[in-house]
C-alpha cells in the first residue's frame, strides 16, 4: 500500500510538473511563464531598477563607459570605433534584443519557425524575393573589399553574443517566454541582412498592374490616367537646377514587345500607402540665428517596440547622437559636431520583372537571345515549428529568381517571371553610416554616400560651417523610357539594364539660391533631367506644402521647424473640397444630415487636427468618389492601380464630363457630378453607422492611430486610440496605422541644439516604463532634448554603466 | 508545529533558492525539506502547497508593488484572464499544486523507506 501511494503521488507530482514545463498547443509552458522568480514576473522590472554599475565586456582594448539619460538613452564613451560598436551591440541587445531578431527573423523568411504554418505563406514570399540571397552577396561584398567595415560589423556582432551569452531566464524578453523560445546568435549576415529588410520595407514595384493596364486602357488611356510628371511637379531638386554633366547614352531597342498576357497573379506585397517621409534644410540667410536647421521625419509603420533607437556614440574623434536601427551599426538618421544629415525614401522604380521561357520542364535552362541559358537552383529549407520542414525550390536566373512559378501565386503554369532588383547585388550601406556618423563637411558626406546602394534615399544635408545639400542617392539602373514599367520579356536581351547611372550624375544641390533644401517622397527632379525617372508611388502634397511654407518664411527658428513637422493642413482637402461642393451644384441631397455635414465641410479650415470632424467627412466623401469614379475600372479580377487622388481631383477639376467618368454599363452618359453624389451618399450611410455604433466622428476618434506591437496578436502590448492629427498626404504624416516613426530638428549653431522623439521608448519591454513613455509627447508634437552630452556632465543622469 | 515549520522553510526556499533554479528544482527541495520534517500527510500537503503557493503569490505581489508595472495587466490580457490579479491568483493556484504534490511525494517516500520495526512484542 505504502509504495503504491508514494509512487502514485510521485507520479501525479512528475506528470503535473512535465504538463506544466510543456506547451499546450498555442499555449507556451504554464511554469517558466509563471514563475515569479524567471517568468514574466520578472519582465516588470523598468531598466533603472536592474541596472548594473560595472559590466563585463570582453574584447575591449579600453572602458567603456555608457550614461543613461533619464529618457533611457544611452550615450556610450568608447576609445575607439572596434570598442564602441562592441558596446553599441551590447547595450542595444539590452533593450531591444527580441525585436532585433524577430525583425532578421522576418527578413530571412524563418517566421514559421516561430508561430508555426500560419506564415509559411510569408516565408515563401520573402525567400523567393531573395533577400537572404542579397544579404549573403553583401557579406560576400565585405569580405571581398572592405574587411574594415567588416571587423566593426563583428565587434558589434560579438557586443550582441556577449549579451545573449550572459542572458539568464529571469532576463529574457517576455516574447521569448510567451512565444516559447530562445535567442539565437547575432552575426554580421544578421546585421547586413536587416539592412535589406529595410529595402523591402521601402521598396515596390507595379510592373504586374501597369502590364494590365496597358491592355486594358491603351497606350493612350494609360499615359492620360497615369501620366509621369504632375501638371504641378515641385520636385527634390528645385526646377532651377541646371544638369551639368554630359549623361551616358540609352539606346532603346527599336522595335518592342512585351509579353502578351492579361495577369491574374497574386502581387507581391507593396509598402504600406502612406510610407513616406519629409526632410528638408534651411540656410543660414532664411533662420532668426542665421545658423542652418536641419529636420527630418521618416513615416513607417507605427510599432511597438519601435523601429527606433536612440543613441549618442562617443569616441574622442567623434560624437555622433540620433536614431539608430536595431541590428544596424551607427546612427541613421542623425547630427555629429560637425553635420547633421536625414533621410528620405527616394521611390524610383528599382525592381523589375523579366518573363522566363524555360526550354523544358526541369527548369534548366531558359532562352536568352539564340541560346539556352543555365538556371541555378537555391533549394530553402523552411522549418516550421510543430510541423515537417517545407522545401521550396526558387530557380535563379542571370536576371535574379524566379519568383512567380507554377507553385507560387500565379494561377498559370506557364507563366514564369524572374525578379531583377539592385539588392540582389553586393552593396555596402553599412559603411555609409559608419562614415556619415564621422563627417565634418560637404565632401565627407559625400563620400559617405558613394558607398551606398538601396534602398535609394534622399539625404538631406546641413552643416555647422553653413552649407546645406540634398543628395539621392541609390544604384539607379540606365533605363531607355518606359523600360521596366511593364513586365519585359527576358529572351531577348536587348531589354537588359544598360548599365546604372554614376553617383556623380545622381540628382544632388548644394547651398541652391532658395536657401533651403526638402524633400517629400515626390518626383526627383524635373523633366529636363537627362534620364529616365518613373514610380507608381510619388507623393504630389506634402511636397507642395512644405515648400510653399519653406519658400514664404523667414527668420526661421527651430520651434517653426518643429511646428511644420506637426502641421496638419489638408492640402489635398484645400484643392478637392471646393470641386466637390461645385460639381455638387444645387442638388444637394436635401436630407438635414447632408445639410449638417456640408455645412461642417464648407466651415473648415482644412486642418486634420484630432478635435476636427469636417477632415472626417472629407477623407470619406473624396474616398467614396474616387472609388466610384475607378469602380469600372477596377472590376476586372486582374490586379491594377487606380489612377492617384492627384490626378483624379485634377480630372475631375479640369474636364468633368471626361468620358473617364462615364459609367459603361448605364446608358446614361455620367459625368464627374454623378461620383460626387454617389460619394456623398455612402458619406452620409456610413456616418449613420458610424454615428449610431461610435457616436463622436472627430478626426482622431476616426482615424484611430495605433502603435502596434510586432506580433499583432499581442494587442495588450499595443497602444491604440492615441489622440493625434495629421494624415496620409499632410505633412504631420500620422495616419491609422502609419506615420512619422522619428522626428528631428537640428539648429547648427556654436551650440548645436537638438530635438528629437519618436512614438514608443527606449525599452522593448511591455513591462518597463521606458516602453511607451514617448508616445505622449509625440502625439502633442513635443520633443524631447537630444543635444550631445559629454561624460562628466551630471545633471538628468538615470544612471551609468562601465563596461570592463 | 511540523506543518508550520514545513511552511515556513517552503518559502524560504522559493524566495532564496528559486532565483537560482528552476521551479522543479525547487519542488524537489520541498520532497526533501517535508520527508526530513516528516509531518503527516495532510500536513505534509498543506505545508508544501501552503509554501510555494505563498511564496509565488507573495513574490509576485512584491514584484508588482515595487515595480507599480503595467505587465501583469497586460499579460492577464493576453491571456484571456482579465486583470494581473486573476494572473497572480493563477500564479498561486499552481504553487500551490506543484509545492502540494512535492510535500506529499516527500513524506509518503519516507513512509516507504522507514524500516518496518522488527521484534515488536505482538502479544
Amino acid at each position: 500500500m505504502k509504495y503504491v501511494s508514494f509512487f502514485l503521488t510521485l507520479a501525479v507530482s512528475v506528470a503535473l510538473a512535465i504538463l506544466v514545463s510543456r506547451p499546450i498547443g498555442q499555449i507556451p509552458p504554464l511554469a517558466p511563464l509563471l514563475d515569479p522568480n524567471h517568468g514574466f514576473w520578472q519582465n516588470s522590472y523598468s531598466e533603472d531598477q536592474i541596472a548594473k554599475e560595472e559590466l563585463s565586456l570582453e574584447n575591449l582594448s579600453a572602458p567603456v563607459e555608457v550614461v543613461y539619460d533619464e529618457n533611457l538613452i544611452p550615450h556610450i564613451f568608447a576609445q575607439n570605433e572596434q570598442d564602441l560598436y562592441r558596446a553599441q551591440g551590447y547595450v542595444t541587445a539590452q533593450h531591444r534584443l527580441w525585436q532585433m531578431e524577430f525583425q532578421t527573423l522576418a527578413a530571412a523568411g524563418r517566421i514559421s519557425e516561430i508561430v508555426g504554418s500560419r506564415a509559411l505563406e510569408l516565408d515563401r514570399m520573402t525567400r523567393r524575393k531573395g533577400l537572404a540571397y542579397g544579404a549573403d552577396l553583401g557579406l560576400k561584398f565585405l569580405e571581398e573589399n572592405d574587411p574594415e567595415t567588416l571587423a566593426l560589423v563583428e565587434a558589434y556582432a560579438d557586443g550582441v553574443n556577449q549579451y545573449i551569452d550572459q542572458l539568464s531566464d529571469a532576463r529574457l524578453p517576455v516574447e521569448y517566454k510567451i512565444l516559447n523560445y530562445r535567442p539565437e546568435h547575432w552575426s554580421a549576415y544578421k546585421s547586413l541582412l536587416l539592412l535589406k529588410y529595410m529595402s523591402d520595407m521601402l521598396v515596390g514595384d507595379r510592373d504586374l498592374e501597369y502590364t494590365n493596364l496597358r491592355k486594358i486602357l491603351g497606350e493612350a488611356g494609360l499615359n492620360k490616367l497615369f501620366p509621369e510628371f504632375p501638371k504641378e511637379n515641385d520636385p527634390v531638386i528645385e526646377a532651377e537646377r541646371v544638369w551639368d554633366f554630359t549623361p551616358l547614352a540609352v539606346t532603346k531597342p527599336d522595335s518592342l514587345s512585351y509579353p502578351d498576357h492579361m495577369l491574374a497573379m497574386n502581387p507581391l506585397n507593396q509598402p504600406i500607402d502612406g510610407t513616406g517621409s519629409n526632410n528638408w534644410a534651411v540656410a543660414g540667410k532664411k533662420t532668426k540665428n542665421g545658423n542652418p536647421i536641419l529636420a527630418n521625419d521618416p513615416h513607417l509603420s507605427l510599432n511597438l517596440p519601435s523601429l527606433w533607437y536612440s543613441m549618442q556614440l562617443s569616441t574622442p574623434e567623434h560624437s555622433v547622437k540620433g536614431a539608430t536601427l536595431p541590428g544596424a551599426l551607427g546612427v541613421i538618421s542623425g547630427f555629429n559636431q560637425h553635420i547633421a544629415w536625414g533621410v528620405t525614401n527616394a521611390t524610383k522604380d528599382a525592381r523589375d520583372w523579366y518573363k522566363i521561357t524555360f526550354q523544358d520542364e526541369s527548369r534548366k535552362a531558359y532562352r536568352y537571345g539564340n541560346e539556352w541559358k543555365p538556371s541555378q537552383f537555391r533549394i530553402e529549407e523552411i522549418k516550421i515549428k510543430g510541423e515537417e520542414a517545407f522545401l521550396d525550390t526558387v530557380v535563379y536566373t542571370h536576371y535574379g529568381p524566379v519568383v512567380y512559378d507554377q507553385s507560387f501565386r500565379s494561377d498559370r503554369a506557364d507563366v514564369n517571371f524572374a525578379l531583377k532588383w539592385t539588392v540582389h547585388e553586393g552593396s555596402n550601406e553599412q559603411k555609409t553610416f559608419i562614415l556619415m556618423n564621422k563627417a565634418k563637411n560637404h565632401s565627407d558626406y559625400n563620400l559617405a554616400l558613394d558607398n551606398y546602394s538601396a534602398p535609394a534615399q534622399n539625404f538631406v544635408f546641413a552643416s555647422k560651417s553653413g552649407d546645406i545639400a540634398m543628395r539621392i542617392q541609390g544604384k539607379f539602373p540606365l533605363k531607355w523610357r518606359e523600360q521596366g514599367k511593364f513586365f519585359m520579356d527576358g529572351a531577348d536581351p536587348r531589354m537588359e539594364w544598360q548599365g546604372y547611372i554614376p553617383f556623380d550624375q545622381n540628382p544632388s544641390t548644394l547651398n541652391p539660391e532658395r536657401g533651403f533644401v526638402s524633400s517629400a517622397n515626390q518626383h526627383p527632379v524635373d523633366p529636363s533631367y537627362p534620364y529616365y525617372v518613373f514610380d507608381n508611388s510619388y507623393e504630389h502634397y506634402r511636397n507642395r506644402r512644405i515648400n510653399r511654407r519653406l519658400r514664404e518664411m523667414e527668420q526661421i527658428t527651430v520651434d517653426d521647424m518643429k511646428a511644420l513637422q506637426f502641421d496638419d493642413f489638408n492640402l489635398q482637402a484645400s484643392e478637392a473640397l471646393p470641386v466637390l461642393i461645385k460639381l455638387l451644384g444645387s442638388a444637394q441631397a436635401g436630407s438635414p444630415e447632408a445639410e449638417k455635414y456640408l455645412g461642417e465641410l464648407s466651415s473648415w479650415d482644412f486642418f486634420a487636427d484630432p478635435n476636427q470632424k469636417a477632415q472626417t467627412l472629407y477623407s470619406i466623401w473624396f474616398a467614396e468618389t474616387a472609388e466610384s469614379i475607378w469602380r469600372e475600372l477596377r472590376s476586372t479580377d486582374l490586379p491594377i492601380v487606380t489612377p492617384n487622388s492627384y490626378q483624379t481631383i485634377d480630372l475631375m477639376a479640369s474636364s468633368p464630363s471626361d468620358s473617364v467618368f462615364d459609367m459603361k454599363s448605364t446608358e446614361a452618359l455620367e459625368g464627374a457630378d454623378y461620383h460626387v453624389k454617389v460619394g456623398l451618399d455612402s458619406l452620409i450611410s456610413i456616418m449613420n453607422k458610424w454615428v449610431a455604433e461610435e457616436g463622436d466622428y472627430s478626426w482622431a476618434n476616426y482615424k484611430r492611430t495605433t502603435i502596434q506591437h510586432l506580433v499583432p496578436d499581442f494587442k495588450p502590448f499595443s497602444v491604440g486610440n492615441v489622440y493625434t492629427g495629421g494624415g496620409s498626404g499632410i505633412v504631420n504624416a500620422t495616419g491609422s496605422r502609419h506615420g512619422a516613426s522619428w522626428r528631428m530638428v537640428v539648429e547648427l549653431g556654436n551650440e548645436i541644439q537638438a530635438f528629437g522623439v519618436y512614438p514608443g521608448g527606449q525599452s522593448g519591454n511591455p513591462g518597463s516604463r521606458f516602453y511607451d513613455n514617448f508616445i505622449s509627447t509625440w502625439a502633442n508634437g513635443e520633443y524631447l532634448n537630444f543635444n550631445l552630452r559629454t561624460p562628466d556632465q551630471q545633471e538628468g543622469v538615470l544612471f551609468k554603466t562601465t563596461f570592463n | 508545529m511540523r506543518f508550520i515549520l514545513l511552511t515556513i522553510l517552503s518559502v524560504l526556499l522559493v524566495v532564496f533558492l528559486g532565483p537560482i533554479a528552476s521551479f522543479w528544482v525547487v519542488m524537489i527541495g520541498i520532497g526533501l525539506l517535508s520527508a526530513l520534517i516528516f509531518p503527516n500527510s495532510f500536513g505534509a500537503f498543506m505545508g508544501g502547497a501552503l509554501g510555494m503557493g505563498l511564496g509565488w503569490v507573495g513574490l509576485s505581489i512584491y514584484i508588482g508593488l515595487t515595480t507599480a508595472s503595467p505587465l501583469p495587466d497586460r499579460m492577464g490580457e493576453l491571456m484571456g484572464l482579465g486583470s494581473g490579479m486573476t494572473l497572480v491568483a493563477a500564479t498561486g493556484v499552481l504553487g500551490f499544486l506543484l509545492g502540494g504534490f512535492s510535500a506529499l511525494s516527500g513524506v509518503l517516500f519516507r513512509k516507504m523507506i522507514r524500516p518496518v520495526p522488527q521484534n515488536v512484542y505482538k502479544g
